[in-house]
């Protein structure tokens, strides 16, 4: 018997899936569009801070609508294979099919990381170009680090959310849909709702990250908000890859 | 080869494969007959690990398909002919096929000649009809080189040339001692393709003969004659089975050669005015078997 097929070829493969659809950078360029044009009106529209990293939040307020389209790329690179009955073929040709999800999150994890951090940066640029602030905004300064560090991390959690509830959901509207109302709908709604048990739950939703603080829903510290958004990612993730071993394609 | 051991398949209440014990051999066109809804898909889908049988045991070459270390390069398969991204490229969409199981990329290049897509490979696959599909997912299947091939309605869409073209590329495929499966509905398909059948009605066996033996199990000898009760005589007194009297008065005679026949009506000093032997159409066979599955259903309840 031959020597079985490493992992790496299914990477490879997924790798050439994702750049290969146009719906990949529609939303890469949208991602772009949407999160770098806010963060530079935000850094504009702010004349002083009074620390660094204050300015630097500022600046990646786009994040917060912006990351949608992370969840969005995250479902279709599932979903869009069990819409088109693509499946079929991919689970076929890799029959084990936990290796296929796992590739599909990593290199859905990878570009989602590196867009972000592209954006993470350009917004701290604005925000040390257009924002004034005592002392500047030094590159190396560990606060405004943390605070990128934190929503590309954020980020990239959001887009391993997406290919896990398309693995659950298997159906695009479906999988976005409720992605939405997880990370961006819910949260702000209990959190406005001003009873304290919805505030509670409004802190153990996934709600999308901005910075060090959560994007319109209860306020938690973050460690304890990325905390809560990975374990949601995770616990999806794993219901999802449980799910593709037992279900029928 | 595959072999199938009581294969079950349940949806809720609906069987859709029922007890289906049979093995496809390698070095021959296996077709895989049966209405609609008799379950050849599932059972295809069940050989390939993508749906798990309710009970009883698929293996391709002596492994369950989800066990094989190089799938491709063991069994190539085509399910659904529009199992494609439709905003890929068909060099892209066998490009991430291939990466997959780690097959060259020189290789996708060959199958796309191979099945004659060179001209539309870098297209979209959105606007590509049935044909062009059948053809890609034909190129997908036989990207890995491999042993088994499993088709399922390959030939749906295909002009009449392309029909050839597949008929040829099985009897090729199996020549070289692969295992081939090819499930149809074109009977006139199956007839001159197929070696083998293996016929389903509502998810059970019903047929595991060679070609010639289902034709030949309904063939017969047509003979016209103006001395008609003088050589039904001698036939039956040959050993005849069953001779009968056609419409137009000629005689329909089973269960003797063609030569049989002449040989008699020369020792009974018998005119003959056409001596000629009825192949029974698959098309017809296969009829008088899935019938009888309906009756016999019918009569059970």
């Amino acid at each position: 018997m031959n020597r079985a097929v490493p992992f790496r070829a299914v990477l490879r493969s997924e790798w050439t899936k994702l750049w290969s659809v146009r719906s990949t950078w529609w939303c890469a360029a949208v991602y772009l569009l949407v999160v770098g044009a806010s963060g530079w009106l935000a850094a504009a529209g702010t004349d002083s801070a009074p620390r660094a990293d204050v300015a630097v939040q500022t600046a990646l307020s786009g994040f917060g609508v912006g990351q949608l389209l992370l969840l969005v790329l995250g479902v279709l690179v599932v979903t869009g294979e069990f819409a088109s009955g693509l499946a079929l073929v991919t689970l076929t040709a890799v029959p084990r099919r936990s290796r296929v999800l796992v590739a599909k999150t990593v290199v859905v994890l990878v570009w989602s990381l590196l867009f972000s951090a592209l954006l993470a940066v350009s917004c701290a640029l604005a925000a040390r170009t257009l924002t004034a602030v005592p002392g500047g905004v030094p590159p190396g300064d560990p606060d405004v680090l943390r605070t990128l560090g934190l929503q590309v991390g954020a980020a990239g959690l959001v887009g391993v959310l997406g290919v896990a509830l398309g693995a659950v959901l298997r159906s695009t509207a479906g999988a976005v849909g409720i992605g939405a109302i997880l990370v961006l709908v819910a949260p702000p709604v209990l959190a406005l709702a001003g009873s304290d048990w919805a505030a509670r739950m409004s802190r153990s939703l996934p709600a999308l990250r901005v910075g060090e603080d959560a994007f319109l829903a209860a306020a938690t510290s973050w460690p304890v908000g990325i905390a809560v958004v990975a374990a949601w990612s995770v616990g999806v993730w794993v219901l999802g890859a449980v799910l593709l071993e037992r279900r029928d394609v | 080869m595959i072999t199938l051991a009581g294969l079950t398949k349940r949806y809720g209440a609906r069987v859709a494969v029922d007890d289906l014990t049979v093995t496809i051999h390698p070095g021959r066109v296996t077709g895989f007959l049966g209405p609609n809804g008799s379950g050849k898909t599932t059972t295809m889908r069940c050989i390939l690990g993508l749906a798990r049988p309710t009970s009883g045991t698929a293996t391709v070459l002596g492994r369950p398909y989800r066990e094989l270390a190089q799938p491709m390069r063991r069994v190539g398969a085509l399910i659904d002919p529009g199992a494609r991204h439709p905003g890929r490229t068909a060099y892209r969409h066998l490009l991430a096929l291939a990466q997959s199981n780690r097959l060259p990329a020189a290789r996708v290049d060959e199958v796309i000649e191979l099945v004659g897509l060179e001209s539309v490979a870098d297209e979209r696959v959105r606007g590509f009809s049935l044909g062009m599909g059948q053809r890609l997912g034909i190129a997908a299947a036989l990207l890995g080189d491999p042993d088994v091939l499993l088709l399922d309605e390959p030939v749906n869409g295909l002009d009449p040339e392309g029909i050839r073209w597949v008929r040829e590329l099985l009897r090729g495929l199996a020549d070289e001692g692969r295992t081939v499966l090819v499930s149809s509905h074109l009977m006139s398909e199956m007839e001159d393709t197929a070696d083998h059948l293996v016929v389903l009605g509502r998810g059970r066996l019903l047929a595991d003969v060679p070609m010639d033996e289902l034709l030949g199990a309904h063939s017969a000898v047509r003979v016209r004659t103006p001395q008609g009760p003088l050589l039904a005589d001698a036939l039956r007194r040959a050993g005849s089975a069953h001779v009968e009297l056609e419409i137009d008065g000629a005689l329909r005679v089973e269960g003797l050669s063609l030569t049989e026949v002449g040989d008699v009506a020369f020792l009974a000093d018998v005119r003959l005015h056409e001596l000629s032997r009825v192949t029974a159409s698959l098309e017809a066979a296969y009829l008088a078997l899935t019938d009888e599955d309906v009756e016999y259903r019918a009569g059970a309840r």
